[in-house]
């Protein structure tokens, strides 16, 4: 009797592999914990949510099912990041009065300094050697989440490398726009916000919203922007 | 139910999206595509649905957790990428220092033109 419980207790953890819940009750968990741990160190700029949940949840994945198991599970989240891609459409619909307001410096710089955040990267990352997969996981790194992993698709690079390079453009990208406001200087509050979002995505955009509302809106547009004219340049430029 | 109203909206434009995608043979994803169409929507119609606007917010604040399986693949796939992680961080590193610099410059020559045509 006993042994026979303990036997489909040792069957438990694969029985629920089986099935995507587990995953999905881990992500959740995961999610929650990186979040009330992140509001208990003290919301640090430098690491964001994102990356404490993402450890937990690797941590989880290595001790109790196995990663390709929780890929195929996970299937049931990450099929929801298109529709969430159409939603970002909504708040770029309300933002719009902004780039009436100052449309021709967002008309001038938009396009340059999208393609140029792709440009480096991969000019850099070429002349250091890497390989064509890495580059292709390069190009999106200034791109939203949900945007970046249908580019990096599209032109064969490693969705789980680009992940990890968005991530920390985030974050250097918030650093550095606060370094070279005070060099330049620069103190309007809608470019700093507008280089937030284009350069530094999601978390440059929260980054915004510290600053004001006003730099976050303007930041919500640059996100959105680049995501929008990076996704339709970037795969015509990597098929020549 | 009104959520999930605006919800069945951004599904049917997904799979507008992704039809139009695979019909054309674009290089863009649906998801894209999708969300250009219904911003262009949106501005010729002039306004946007409360159900709407609750379901994308409530999608959009739980992005994180909807790309939390595609970043934990950096810890287990990282291996796959040895020898090339200083061409990786100082494409990161030198190439957003480059990237934000350019930014902040252009909107700064660009808007203080503006100004000085007497906006």
């Amino acid at each position: 009797m006993v042994s026979e419980l303990l036997a489909r207790f040792q069957a438990l953890p694969e029985s629920l592999a089986a099935t995507p819940i587990l995953a999905i009750g881990l992500t959740l968990g995961a999610f929650f914990a990186g979040n009330w741990l992140f509001s208990r160190i003290g919301r640090p700029i430098w690491l964001p949510p994102v990356v404490l949940s993402a450890c937990l949840l690797s941590g989880f994945i290595a001790l109790a099912v196995d990663y390709q198991d929780y890929q195929q599970g996970a299937r049931w989240l990450t099929v929801l990041l298109g529709p969430a891609t159409v939603a970002l459409g909504i708040p770029l619909y309300q933002q719009m009065h902004h780039i009436r307001a100052m449309w021709r410096p967002i008309v001038v710089t938009l396009p340059i300094a999208a393609t140029m955040a792709a440009v480096y990267a991969v000019v850099i990352g070429w002349a250091l050697g890497a390989t064509p997969e890495v580059l292709a996981s390069l190009a999106p790194k200034s791109v939203t989440a949900p945007i970046a992993i249908g580019i990096t698709e599209q032109l064969g690079g490693s969705v789980p490398l680009m992940m990890g390079g968005l991530l920390i453009t985030g974050v250097v990208a918030t650093l550095f726009v606060d370094l070279l406001a005070r060099l330049l200087p620069v103190k309007d509050e809608r470019i700093l916000g507008f280089a937030l979002g284009l350069n530094g995505h999601a978390i440059g955009t929260a980054r915004a919203f510290e600053i004001s509302h006003t730099a976050g809106a303007f930041a919500s547009l640059g996100m959105g922007l680049t995501g929008v004219f990076t996704a339709l340049i970037l795969p015509l430029f990597f098929r020549l | 139910m009104p959520m999930l109203r605006g919800f069945l909206v951004l599904v049917l434009f997904f799979i507008l999206g992704e039809s139009v995608r695979l019909l054309l043979a674009l290089p863009v994803s649906g998801g894209v595509l999708g969300m250009v169409v219904i911003t262009f929507t949106l501005m010729l119609k002039g306004n946007v649905s409360d159900d709407l606007a609750r379901a994308s917010q409530g999608l959009i604040s739980v992005l994180v957790l909807l790309i939390m399986p595609g970043v934990v693949g950096v810890f287990f796939t990282a291996n796959q990428f040895s020898g090339q992680w200083l061409a990786v961080a100082a494409a990161l590193l030198v190439g957003t220092f480059l990237s934000v610099l350019t930014t902040l410059l252009l909107m700064k020559a660009v808007t203080k033109r503006g100004v000085s045509d007497g906006e």
